[in-house]
């Protein structure tokens, strides 16, 4: 006779919470992009250890914004621009939903420049790295179900383990690092200011906070799951500035001491060869290959929630193409579309990767003081409304981040 | 980018509907209609022509009409909100409302029962195409004179309609009448004390299979899930919530009065019911419990304290019992009283002391006598019992041995007290294959 397996409490807890797992670790991981990866590279090539505690306030940002879309997704069932068109009207609805799209294309397509660059370490063309990128994100999205297309990016997440490799194996001053983290202080200059702010940006992208709301809808999580989800949010957001830590104390810890100045992720690789032998480059590049395919899935997809959304139409991952077309085709335009933009000889993508950093920041602003309203608006949150605890961190949270936008726009548009 | 459906909606829709006639078909409301979104704003003046502010809102009060009439208006008057009430207007054109007389009371406005803002409550938020089967956001509404008041007569879904209120001026006002869909035919499900309710679309939802209505449902948010739920014929929302998983339920539940929950679930099967309640936490349960009609609530309290997976927590306790003396024109009797919980497939047969002997299938019935008693019917193959103990893997071992359709219950006086179904035993093992599904997956991970 066949017995009964027997599952221990502590199993099914473990259980539950993995089953609410995802949010938080997918939307927090993917603002570890490539665009991320360089500017941790810069700001631990630039200034070793000294402004590690920039990250550290992004990361306490990261948790505190992520809890609280992804609890405004939970109660409302609604994505962030849908309530945007329903809280604050039509126009409201559409520039932010506007912007987002111009916004996300941009930014798909610094994705994309860091596969290219990721590839080239490994000696693969961009004609090359590039369309098989494109193809390999909208196949997993538009062929599978939300649970396989959910545990592939955790799979991709696993690349992130390579930044700590790479960590260790420099053989940093975990002293200066802890000073770093837990002093803050700041050399004066525009570069360290702008770098400083750039981190906050990178950190804090609206298309990440704009996806852990409308993916929280579409995991169909319930008021139950909060307490777990609440765990998923401050461990991917922890992880987040964890692997940032990382990057920026190999930096520190190899080109900051040799004074090498580097411009972007690809460089750091590059320059990480001779200072912590072959495998910190190779580990750097695969490190960057699976933050740019993890953030290259994520963004076209927090676009098509975001414009189904808007229009109130269908936006699930298990929806059929046939079910949802507005989804899937801004899905597939988006992907293309920055791809081209990547493979087009002559593409002016300086300019596109400047605008699409102004457009994030000046983004960010209001979509933050559309999420505090939210958060506070009784007929939506019902019991989850924000308390006043609550609401001056996030008045203190968005000030910060306020004048932070307001001198990265002095720097890119006029310093 | 893919055309909304309207047109296959509205056809659908007369289909449905088809009773009532729908006013947007009558040409003079189709030319008249003005657009809710492009009012907004629009200044409200006294007879002469004198501004007294700008149109903030319009509210509506729902009743047993499927066009509700708006009842007032909400006009900013220098920098407070005042309630004028629907009586008062003389005109409402697209780019102005004129009232009718020279003076009114601008009183506050206090939303009274059955009453709806419509730019606060049902403009872009989420209603229920009735018809397309799908939760949409409404783009526009169109109010036009009908039975001597102004009243709601179409909602737009288009993206066009939504896109058109972004430009500025008249250009932002114009209705685009081949797109509206009619009121009666989509269920808005506003916020707020007033629900919007229309028989055509309550009668539209009646139409869908249950596990459709559960997909609504779960796509649905909180406030504007449970007035659907409100709306609903309790027996079809009954069914639905059957259809629907079991965190999603116990999410609703909570969104939902005591009150509506216990009739709710009183209207389950039993066994489906006690299975809910086992899930909520205790003073959740007894809350619902004791709004139960106490017959009721006796019996899911016994079910809810069944484990699991033992027999007397998978089975249900609805089942129909004779006395052995009893005639077959009786049992008969007994079956079509019942028909409507279609699980009874025979009469269960017991002696005077109520002690179980056979269960007698309802073709054996129609095929005897009818003034013979049962105990004449009473014979080999004796159905299959178990205790309410037995475990759960058991039970499965005694189906697979007797191939039937269905084993009974009993205590340890060898009472009846329910009845396992086959499909209680596929609901039973699905549940557990999902718990150690989950098990796997962490495994994995």
């Amino acid at each position: 006779m066949a017995t009964k397996k027997v599952i221990s409490p502590k199993k099914i807890r473990i259980a539950a919470l993995l089953a609410v797992m995802g949010p938080g670790m997918i939307a927090g991981l993917s603002d570890d992009d490539p665009a991320g990866i360089t500017t941790y590279s810069v700001l631990g090539a630039d200034y070793g250890y000294q402004l590690l505690w920039v990250l550290a306030a992004s990361t306490i940002a990261l948790i505190v914004l992520h809890d609280l879309g992804a609890r405004i997704g939970v109660v409302t069932r609604q994505g962030m621009i849908g309530l945007i068109r329903q809280k604050y009207g039509a126009r409201a609805g559409v520039l932010s939903a506007g912007a987002l799209i111009i916004a996300n294309i941009g930014t798909m397509t610094a994705e994309f420049a860091g596969i290219a660059a990721a590839g080239q370490l490994f000696g693969l063309s961009k004609f090359l790295s590039v369309p098989i990128a494109a193809f390999a994100v909208s196949f997993l999205v538009l062929r599978n179900s939300f649970a396989k297309v959910e545990k592939v990016f955790f799979l991709i997440s696993a690349g992130f383990v390579a930044y700590v490799i790479a960590g260790f194996m420099a053989g940093p001053d975990w002293g200066a690092a802890a000073k770093g983290v837990l002093i803050p202080t700041i050399p004066f200059t525009q570069e360290a200011i702008f770098i400083a702010t750039a981190t906050i940006g990178t950190t804090l992208a609206p298309w990440g906070l704009a996806f852990i709301q409308s993916y929280a809808v579409d995991k169909r999580l319930t008021k139950d799951d909060l307490k777990l989800l609440r765990v998923d949010v401050w461990t991917g957001s922890l992880l987040t500035g964890i692997i940032g830590f990382f990057v920026v104390v190999t930096c520190a810890a190899t080109l900051h001491k040799e004074g090498i100045h580097i411009n972007d992720a690809a460089d750091a690789a590059k320059a990480l060869e001779p200072l912590a032998g072959t495998m910190a480059k190779e580990l750097f590049a695969i490190g960057l290959i699976g933050a740019a395919l993890l953030a290259a899935s994520i963004l076209p997809l927090s676009t098509a929630y975001s414009v189904s959304d808007l229009t109130g139409r269908p936006s699930a991952l298990d929806d059929s193409p046939k079910e949802a077309p507005l989804f899937y085709a801004t899905f597939g335009i988006i992907t293309g579309l920055s791809a081209l933009l990547i493979l087009l000889p002559g593409a002016p993508l300086i300019t596109i990767l400047v605008v699409t950093q102004v457009i994030n920041a000046v983004l960010l602003l209001p979509l933050l003081i559309y999420m505090f309203g939210i958060s506070r608006d009784k007929k939506l949150m019902g019991e989850f409304v924000a308390t006043r605890t609550m609401k001056t961190i996030y008045a203190i949270i968005i000030a910060v981040v306020g004048v932070a936008i307001a001198c990265m726009l002095w720097f890119i548009l006029i310093g | 980018m893919k055309k909304p459906p309207v047109t296959s909606i509205n056809t659908v829709a007369k289909r449905l509907v088809g009773r009532s006639e729908l006013v947007l078909q009558r040409k003079n409301i189709r030319e008249s209609l003005v657009s809710v979104a492009g009012l907004i704003g629009r200044p409200v003046r006294y007879q002469g022509g004198k501004e007294i502010g700008r149109l903030v809102d319009v509210v509506v009060r729902h009743g047993e009409d499927s066009y509700p009439p708006v009842s007032g208006l909400i006009v900013k008057v220098g920098q407070s909100k005042s309630f004028i009430d629907g009586a008062r207007i003389a005109k409402l054109t697209q780019s102005e409302i004129q009232l009718s007389s020279a003076k009114v009371d601008l009183t506050e406005f206090i939303r009274r029962e059955g009453e709806s803002l419509l730019d606060a409550d049902v403009l872009d938020h989420q209603i229920v195409d009735v018809n397309g089967l799908r939760v949409v956001r409404s783009s526009d509404l169109y109010l036009a004179p009908l039975d001597r008041e102004i009243r709601v007569v179409g909602v737009d879904i288009s993206f066009k309609a939504f896109i058109r209120r972004i430009f500025p001026g008249a250009l932002g006002r114009g209705p685009i009448p081949e797109h509206v869909i009619d009121w009666a035919n989509v269920a808005s499900l506003a916020h707020g004390t007033g629900v919007v309710r229309s028989t055509e679309s309550r009668a539209a939802l009646g139409q869908l299979r249950p596990a459709d209505l559960a997909d609504l449902i779960e796509d649905l948010a909180g406030r504007e899930r449970s007035a659907l739920i409100e709306m609903l014929d309790p027996d079809l929302a009954a069914d639905a919530l059957e259809e629907m998983e079991d965190d999603e339920l116990q999410g609703l539940l909570r969104g939902l009065s005591a009150e509506r929950s216990a009739e709710l679930i009183s209207r389950m099967e039993p066994d489906e019911g006690a299975e809910v309640l086992r899930d909520l936490d205790d003073d959740h349960r007894e809350s619902i419990l004791l709004e139960m009609d106490t017959s009721v609530a006796k019996q899911l309290r016994k079910l809810v304290e069944f484990d699991e997976t033992l027999a007397g927590g998978i089975m249900t306790s609805h089942m129909l019992i004779t006395r052995e003396s009893d005639t077959v024109a009786s049992a008969l009797k007994l079956l079509v009283e019942n028909r409507e919980r279609d699980i009874s497939d025979g009469v269960v047969v017991v002696d005077s002391k109520g002690k179980l002997m056979d269960h007698i299938q309802i073709i054996e019935l129609i095929a005897a006598k009818p003034n013979v008693t049962l105990s004449t019917l009473m014979g080999p193959p004796y159905p299959t019992a178990v205790h309410i103990n037995t475990r759960l893997d058991e039970v499965i071992d005694e189906f697979a041995n007797n191939r039937g359709s269905s084993i009974i219950v009993v205590d340890e006086k060898n009472k009846p007290v329910g009845r396992i179904l086959a499909d209680d035993l596929v609901d039973a093992l699905a549940s557990i294959s999902e718990t150690s599904g989950f098990a796997q997956g962490s495994g994995a991970l």
